[in-house]
């Protein structure tokens, strides 16, 4: 699957931190909403 | 999203993120062990072992309208993602076209002005 413009991202489920609590997040459960999704380096870091 | 686990975020946000601003970082920070969904967006450095600065916008119905990936020296631009937001938004709700420049409440360019004598309505001036 090529990530480009135009195409659908591809979904994926991750673990996340989400203020004070940990949960599951799945990207196609975001449908019906925009969502900016960003990866940075490390923690700790400039982002 | 980053290679850290979980519990590296909540120490990142209770040590640090927290103290920058109320309440932290206030979106859910996912964990990305090994790169494998920065790989699956190409954006996983193997050399490195970490994912790259890279940003997408993707709409309501899943599809990517935007992309930026960025080097280790070039931190992001919060204005410019949020205009790029803004303007594929606006898109979306009226398809109009905003011309290279475009800030929220410039003029923006209807499909028929786009596709043909766009000179009559934007000006180099309007490029910055």
């Amino acid at each position: 699957m090529s990530v480009t413009v135009g195409k659908q991202a591809p979904d994926f489920t991750a673990d996340a931190f989400d203020q004070g609590r940990t949960r599951k997040v799945r990207l196609a459960d975001y449908r019906g909403r925009w969502v900016m999704l960003f990866f940075y380096s490390a923690d700790f870091s400039t982002v | 999203m980053s290679v850290d686990s979980v519990d590296m975020h909540r120490s990142w946000q209770e040590e640090e993120l927290s103290q920058m601003v109320k309440g932290g970082a206030l979106f859910p920070m996912l964990s990305d062990p090994g790169g494998r969904i920065g790989a699956l967006y190409g954006v996983y450095d193997l050399k490195q072992g970490v994912d790259q600065r890279g940003r997408f916008f993707i709409d309501p119905e899943g599809v990517i309208q935007s992309i930026e990936i960025l080097p280790d020296s070039l931190g992001r631009n919060i204005g410019e993602a949020l205009r790029q937001l803004r303007a594929l938004q606006h898109h979306q709700a009226t398809g109009d076209y905003m011309p290279c420049g475009w800030e929220p409440g410039k003029p923006t360019l209807s499909r028929e002005e786009e596709r043909g004598g766009i000179w009559k309505k934007w000006k180099a001036r309007h490029a910055y």
